[in-house]
């Protein structure tokens, strides 16, 4: 009986003209959607590369100069885009490309593909995720939304009622009819972003794996859709409400939820304005050591702790050059001021990805959002991790130079110049990005919600007792 | 095969069915006439299991319908007034699913046998529903109870809004699986029809059986008289 129901309502499905031009525009839009990001990621990879090789160039051919100069003259650690972002783009967009590192100052991301797009960009970008998040529970509605509220209007309910139809299995016949056309749909996106993604040049980080944990995560979205859909679809007496009430759910589940729970985020844990950040910041920094300015209170303090140290009197007499060596521990404190900032605003991010949590209990969106995006390496704990890690990058590389100077030149010595091959001996700045295994434990939660919202709306579907 | 005894059907505490007490026999064609609201649907729906009673017993096959739902089914089949069948799919294609429901696994070829054996011209078998008749849809449907073996058939107003000719074939039909058979009650405003097609005719009034006679007992013109005086009708002279 599942067998035969799946057979007729699939016939049914396909033999109707407005479904076969739906999904033939839906597999159009897929491809153009994988198209264009492939362009994309190829584009802005190739731009990363000889942005990365270039920069590097300028920064090995400084020639001689003094490396506190070289420091300030600083250089560039830059974000690649991972091959999984052709499937979500998450927020790169808004996330900036590419860090300036320099002396004494943690400079945020700049140059996101947001700020280079005219207002036009805020009707957004026609890209495999929001085919995936937003037009494949639509499809879902479309197919789905009168599969037994058309038996009733039809009247062929009651002559399958005196078949003594078996209700679970016409359910589960129902359910694998509406479920297949998405599943094909689905795996056909990925097989082919995977298939691309496999022969593109520097596909950098890709494995299958990853890519098979974000199409059970979609796939799963797509069953909790499919099992919500019909128990509308069950419960509601007219084809014209199980419409109504299932677009409802759509709206509600993926564009009001989803912008009150940012709302929320942001109004329960808001980030401090740009120039708040800015005065904290500066007002931390003036309370401890300036490495420029040799007469102040921390400086004088730095300098009898050294000398008393080295059992020493004259600064000059030090087997290092003080001053690089001051500029070295005035980095170290501003290192730890912007630590201190930067872990502030990460703990808001935090709190506020907990309120995204709890409000993913009202909808599937916002797990699978979370996941996707973590899977792909395109969502803002990524972003941070890169930041930190390029932070980390310029926290060494000023060390490298302070103490190149510190070691090679005598105190006062401001003429010192570094040997031109000396900035070859910088390595140069690598970043990974979190290993799958790392972003599924660090996303046990949303999975654990995805997972809950699978056995919730199974369980409704043991509640149609249409018959 | 069809043992009604004392069912009684409230709404409400409006009484749709009045201890009702009829027995259709192996091979019997039984018609129940009666004007709207005497109870005929209602007789029906509680045979197919689809209201509950409010008291009494319906028993198809010596098998209570209402404790044993689902095994009655398997012996009965249903023609609604208007049946409706799957408009995308063709004659073959709905017989396939119908039967398959029932849990019959037919090929192609006795599917087809049961088409032609319900009298559907043989050029509808592979066409889509959607553009079939009434008559037409009613030959699926009797092909859907030969398919099923059925041993008893449910008819609600079958011959309503047939031409002539579909009602006379409709009627031929019945009394072939009447040979085979099949217990049919039929509920019915055509009393033409029922005399020409039941063994068994019963008036129904107010939900209660009012007269029952057997078919070849009475004249059509008798019947008519008998009908009409039970309804209260005044009688037309022409």
């Amino acid at each position: 009986m599942t067998r035969k129901t799946f057979f007729k309502e699939s016939k049914e499905l396909f033999r109707d003209g407005r479904v076969r031009i739906t999904m033939i525009i839906v597999a159009l839009l897929m491809g153009v959607s994988i198209w264009i990001s492939a362009r994309q990621y190829q584009n802005i990879n190739e731009q990363y590369k000889v942005a990365k090789t270039s920069e590097r160039v300028i920064w090995d051919s400084q020639g001689e100069k003094n490396p506190h100069s070289a420091a300030h003259y600083g250089t560039y650690a830059f974000k690649p885009k991972y091959p999984l972002s052709l499937v979500d783009q998450g927020v790169d967009k808004y996330a900036g490309t590419s860090i300036f590192l320099e002396a004494h100052k943690r400079n945020e991301a700049q140059f996101s593909a947001a700020s280079d797009q005219t207002g036009l960009a805020r009707f957004g970008d026609l890209t495999p995720d929001f085919m995936l998040l937003f037009m494949m529970p639509l499809i879902i509605i479309l197919l789905g939304y009168n599969s037994f509220t058309k038996e009733n209007e039809m009247g062929t309910l009651t002559l399958l009622k005196s078949q003594g139809i078996s209700s679970w299995k016409w359910v589960l016949g129902k359910w694998a009819a509406l479920f297949l056309p998405i599943l094909i749909l689905t795996t056909a996106l990925f097989m082919v972003a995977g298939l691309i993604l496999s022969n593109l040049k520097d596909f950098g980080v890709f494995d299958w794996s990853s890519l098979l944990w974000m199409y059970l995560i979609y796939t799963t979205y797509y069953i909790i859709f499919v099992n919500l859909i019909l128990f509308i679809s069950a419960k509601t007496k007219k084809s014209g409400i199980s419409l109504v009430v299932s677009l409802s759910l759509w709206i509600l589940s993926c564009l009001a939820i989803p912008k009150a729970a940012s709302n929320i985020a942001e109004e329960r844990y808001p980030y401090p304005t740009r120039q708040e950040f800015a005065a904290n910041v500066l007002k931390d920094k003036k309370q401890g050591l300036d490495g420029h300015n040799p007469w102040s209170k921390e400086a004088k303090l730095l300098k009898e702790n050294v000398l008393a140290e080295h059992g020493v009197d004259s600064l000059h007499k030090l087997p290092f050059n003080f001053d690089a060596y001051r500029m070295q521990k005035g980095e170290e404190h501003e290192a730890e001021i912007y630590f201190k900032h930067y872990n502030y605003l990460k703990d808001q991010f935090a709190k506020q990805s907990k309120v995204y949590k709890g409000m993913a209990v009202f909808s599937p969106y916002l797990p699978t959002r979370f996941m996707s995006m973590a899977i792909a390496h395109t969502d803002y704990g990524t972003h941070w991790d890169f930041s930190d890690a390029a932070e980390n990058y310029r926290i060494a590389t000023q060390k490298f130079l302070n103490d190149d100077f510190a070691e090679n030149s005598a105190y006062g010595n401001w003429g010192y110049r570094a040997d031109a091959n000396f900035w070859k001996q910088l390595p140069a700045f690598k970043y990974s990005p979190p290993k799958l295994d790392t972003i599924l434990s660090q996303n046990f939660s949303n999975l654990s919600i995805l997972s809950y919202w699978l056995i919730g709306s199974f369980a409704l579907l043991l509640f149609i007792k249409k018959m | 095969m069809i043992t009604i005894q004392n069912l009684t059907k409230k709404y409400n505490g409006q009484i749709a069915l009045d201890q009702l007490n009829l027995k259709v026999n192996k091979g019997e064609i039984y018609c129940l006439l009666g004007a709207n609201g005497a109870g005929k649907t209602t007789t029906i729906n509680l045979l197919l299991g689809f209201i509950e009673p409010t008291s009494g017993s319906a028993l198809i096959n010596n098998l209570n319908v209402f404790e044993k739902a689902k095994e009655t089914k398997k012996f009965l089949a249903y023609i609604p007034e208007n049946l409706m069948l799957y408009p995308s799919l063709t004659a073959i294609e709905n017989l396939d699913y119908f039967s398959g429901i029932a849990g019959k696994r037919l090929s192609k070829e006795s599917l087809i046998s049961f088409l032609k054996e319900a009298g559907l011209q043989e050029n509808a078998f592979e066409n889509r529903i959607t553009a079939f008749s009434k008559g037409m849809r009613q030959k699926v449907g009797i092909a859907i109870a030969l398919a099923k073996d059925a041993r008893v058939l449910l008819l609600d107003e079958p011959t309503s809004g047939l031409d002539p000719k579909a009602s006379n074939e409709f009627g031929q039909l019945l009394h072939n699986l009447s040979q085979k058979g099949v217990a049919t009650l039929m509920a019915t405003h055509d009393l033409f029809r029922a005399k020409e097609v039941a063994t068994h005719i019963g008036i129904m009034k107010d939900g209660q059986l009012k007269e029952e006679f057997i078919a070849s007992d009475i004249s059509l013109h008798g019947l008519e008289k008998t009908y009409l005086s039970t309804m209260n009708y005044k009688e037309v002279e022409l």
